[in-house]
């Protein structure tokens, strides 16, 4: 049906890119790229980290001019367009920080924009209140969230972040966008909320709305449907209707290299028991009682809402647990402060590691010896840096980060390799025990892969593993078993290697109360 | 509870609609705490001494709250943008006193009418330097203003005077004089409500009509929620910080000759030195010092507690030197008080 769809609208194309060139200084960003949208489509632009993706996103949207190339905006052709022009063509970008104005409230952010637009900009006129609300109740309606005035009242701060991804949304479709394209719109949705998000972009391709995908989902890719184009290194690698792809097949198309999308996990976990929770109590946590054996990789996962945030930020020390007992290597300990944590010998990799784990303005260098500083320095407080950046390469080198250059900021690293960064400081201390929150999101393939061979590395070192994640296939290709938690309780265990996504997903909906009957 | 809020994606979208609660009230609307607090003052110092309740108190509250309300009134406009200026009071400081040498020295007959309009011209003058100074330096307001603090004052003493001017041109004490609501008290006594009082409700309504009604009012907000963001959906930077500290500096003009009129006396020296007490009103009425959030009743809340402290204190035997003390602790406990709130989100 959307082949057809396809060849029916072939005539009117809504954005064609032709040969489009883009240079940064001396970096070919882009070579060559040819690309027609046609209205009424879905896409879903896929490629690593650094393919080029984000860069073709802001040449439609107008934040940057292409070096060279034409592009076909109704018919008419540019050589480069501006944001006003991007907009008025019905182009709207939802971009993965979402661009929402916190303090203002939900109708605010999705309806003033047009008024904004309506007045050419200028500031000193009235604005009119009732087609605020008006604009606004029809784009959330078409969002699929709700309209009555208490929610139209809401401040943006004060919506969990699924539904802000939702307002985003309504904004872009608020000024009869006919190109929407979405920044990694799923990267903190939940799967429910991954539903109602599909749902609007089909209510928007039946309105021959266009929507251009910008993912590391593949799932998502596939229950969407449309066509897949693949970046790799600045070019188009392929074009065509996403279900005549496998997922082994894009992985492929888009590292170059052909990745095993097996299970990870080989290695068993020893008998001796390395950490042993006993009914930890933190916000959103209650009694929870598990343990870990030495070597072993334990995957826990759940809802948004379902403690395992929580729980993951307790273990490290950086929400400290209420009640419980924790014993790790047969001592008692308490993690009162992420430094005590550390004290103990567990390490810490958080979901945000823009916010809470990397110093982005300073070196590799500098990211990977932070938590042995102290150790490197003499007794005069003089850091030895010749020591720190030997043992700051073989980290790197471990982690198979794609540049040799130690003095790089970190912030300009891709999303993968800054991850690389911040598990390889963990390295540097030789944690008994590694938490990881979320390790691949916002991560692309080739990372993943990386990432996933480290921690399997680490387990066979004998070191114990919790991987906090609402990535299944992750959990059920790396872990060995897999908690899933609801309302702060464990609601399942699965033996990882044996349950299927559907079983655990069916779990995370289980409320504690129906697995208690 | 909980199966209902992961199976009903609206019900977790809008947590707003929860029950009526005090602390959901205070989060939404701290200038609440501002009310409260300044009702209980009221109460506790009527009980203490029922000389508080007489018309003539009242009546110094209103009159001493009009220049202190004015320049909240431009912090405030300013503080919902994100930014903050200290130069408030250099400029009301350089528009009272210019404008009475000129009108002294040079243009003696000039109507009073006028001479206000001047002040507020002139102040707006000034207030664009700093708008188009935070704009273009990019450097953030506070020091901007610290800078053009210094600058205005510094040219006003240089190279315009630094005379006290003890008498007046007639025109302005006259109108510092002129009644709105006249009578006589129970002891004999005349009582006047000014009527440059009026001033501030009419200002304070302007205000409000500018932030709640028009398209800048909500882009002074958008800049203050996140300019980044703010710009990139259009909203232009420039133009927001021109009218900004173009509308503060034009009250601080306007505060600055209501200022002179009102003391029939015009001192080069007075005024700076009191920025420090508005903005307290100001953040007192529930504005965040970070930006983005505040209403004018609040400001004008959080001013009338100051003004009440500073002048009650007296009336129930607390002597004048502790005003520092209790209004510090406010600050303090208001403060305290509004971050638990929000941190409880």
């Amino acid at each position: 049906m959307a082949a057809q769809a396809h060849s029916a609208k072939q005539s009117a194309s809504l954005l064609e890119l032709r040969n489009i060139q883009k240079w940064f200084g001396g970096v070919h960003a882009l070579r060559g790229i040819d690309l027609t949208l046609q209205p009424g489509e879905a896409y879903h632009l896929l490629g690593e980290n650094g393919c080029g993706k984000s860069t073709v996103i802001k040449i439609m949207s107008g934040a940057h001019a292409p070096t060279s190339g034409e592009i076909v905006l109704d018919g008419e052709t540019f050589s480069s367009l501006t944001p006003i022009q991007s907009l008025a063509a019905g182009i709207e970008t939802v971009y993965q920080d979402l661009s929402l104005l916190p303090n203002l409230t939900v109708a605010e952010n999705v309806a003033l924009s047009e008024q904004l637009v309506n007045a050419g900009g200028r500031l000193a006129l009235l604005f009119d209140r009732k087609r605020l609300k008006e604009t606004a109740e029809r784009a959330l309606a078409a969002a699929g969230l709700p309209t009555d005035r208490a929610f139209l009242n809401t401040i943006v701060s004060d919506l969990p972040l699924a539904s802000r991804q939702l307002v985003a949304i309504a904004r872009a479709i608020a000024t009869r966008a006919k190109l929407v394209i979405m920044d990694e719109p799923t990267t903190s949705l939940t799967r429910r909320e991954v539903d109602n998000l599909i749902r609007v972009v089909e209510r928007l391709r039946s309105e021959n709305v266009a929507v251009l995908f910008v993912t590391h989902k593949l799932d998502e890719c596939y229950r969407i449907g449309g066509y897949a184009v693949v970046f790799r290194d600045g070019q188009c690698v392929a074009q065509g209707p996403i279900e005549t792809y496998s997922k082994k097949e894009l992985a492929e198309l888009m590292t170059g290299r052909s990745i095993d999308a097996q299970r990870y996990r080989t290695g068993k976990p020893s008998d001796a028991e390395l950490l042993k929770v006993d009914r930890l109590v933190a916000e959103g946590v209650r009694e929870m009682s598990f343990s870990l054996k030495k070597g072993e990789i334990l995957g826990i996962t759940g809802l948004a809402d379902s403690g395992r945030n929580e729980l993951a930020m307790a273990l490290a020390g950086v929400a400290p647990a209420t009640g419980g007992v924790v014993t790790l290597d047969g001592k008692t300990v308490s993690m009162r402060s992420p430094a005590e944590a550390i004290a103990r010998g567990i390490g810490y990799v958080p979901e945000d590691r823009l916010a809470e784990g990397l110093f982005l303005d300073k070196s590799i260098f500098e990211n990977e010896i932070a938590l042995i500083v102290s150790r490197l320095a003499n007794s005069l407080g003089v850091v030895d840096r010749e020591e720190g950046r030997k043992i700051a390469a073989r980290l790197s080198e471990e982690m198979r980060l794609n540049t040799k250059d130690l003095n790089l900021p970190v912030g300009a690293l891709s999303g993968g390799n800054q991850q690389r960064v911040l598990i390889g400081r963990w390295l540097s201390i030789a944690p008994k025990l590694l938490v990881l929150h979320g390790p691949t999101v916002g991560v692309d393939v080739g990372s993943k892969d990386t990432i996933y061979r480290v921690i399997q590395a680490l387990a066979e070192a004998g070191m114990g593993l919790v991987i906090v994640s609402d990535d299944l296939p992750e959990l059920l290709q790396n872990a060995d078993r897999i908690l899933v938690m609801n309302n702060g309780r464990v609601v399942a265990e699965m033996d990882a290697g044996r349950a299927t996504e559907d079983e655990l997903y069916k779990a995370m909906l289980t409320t504690a109360t129906e697995s208690a009957q | 509870m909980s199966a209902s809020r992961t199976e009903d994606l609206h019900g977790a979208a809008a947590p707003a609609r929860a029950p009526f609660s005090l602390g959901e009230l205070v989060r939404r609307r701290p200038e609440s705490i501002t009310f409260a607090l300044l009702v209980a003052i009221c109460v506790i110092v009527a009980i203490a001494n029922p000389a508080f309740l007489q018309p003539s108190t009242l009546i110094d509250i209103g009159r001493a709250s009009v220049v202190m309300g004015l320049f909240a009134l431009g912090v405030f406009v300013i503080l919902a943008a994100g930014g903050i200026d200290v130069s408030f009071t250099a400029i009301a400081a350089f528009a009272m006193y210019s404008m009475t040498v000129l009108v002294q020295s040079y243009l003696p007959g000039l109507p009073i009418v006028v001479i206000i309009l001047m002040a507020t011209l002139g102040g707006a003058l000034l207030g664009i330097i700093n708008g188009l100074l935070v704009h273009h330096l990019k450097v953030p307001s506070l020091i901007v203003t610290i800078g053009t603090q210094y600058l205005f004052r510094g040219f006003l003493l240089s190279f315009i005077g630094t005379v006290w001017i003890m008498s007046l041109p007639p025109q302005m004490g006259a109108f510092g004089r002129m009644p709105l609501v006249q009578f006589e008290s129970a002891n004999g006594a005349l009582i006047t409500l000014p009527f440059y009082f009026l001033v501030l409700p009419v200002a304070a309504f302007v205000t409000w009509w500018i932030l709640n009604r028009t398209l800048m009012g909500r882009a002074i907000f958008a800049v203050g929620g996140n300019a980044d963001i703010a710009s990139r959906l259009g909203y232009s930077l420039r133009t927001v910080h021109v009218f900004l500290f173009g509308y503060a500096g034009a009250l601080a003009g306007l505060a600055g000759i209501i200022h002179v009129c009102a003391n029939r006396q015009a001192n080069p020296f007075d005024l700076v030195g009191t920025e420090i007490s508005v903005i307290a009103a100001v953040v007192l009425g529930g504005a965040r010092i970070t930006g983005g959030t505040g209403t004018v009743l609040g400001t004008l809340l959080g001013v009338l507690l100051i003004v009440v402290l500073n002048s009650v204190l007296v009336l129930v035997g607390i002597p004048s030197t502790w005003q520092r003390l209790v209004v510090g602790s406010f600050i303090l406990l208001a403060a305290a008080f509004f971050v638990t709130r929000q941190r409880k989100k």
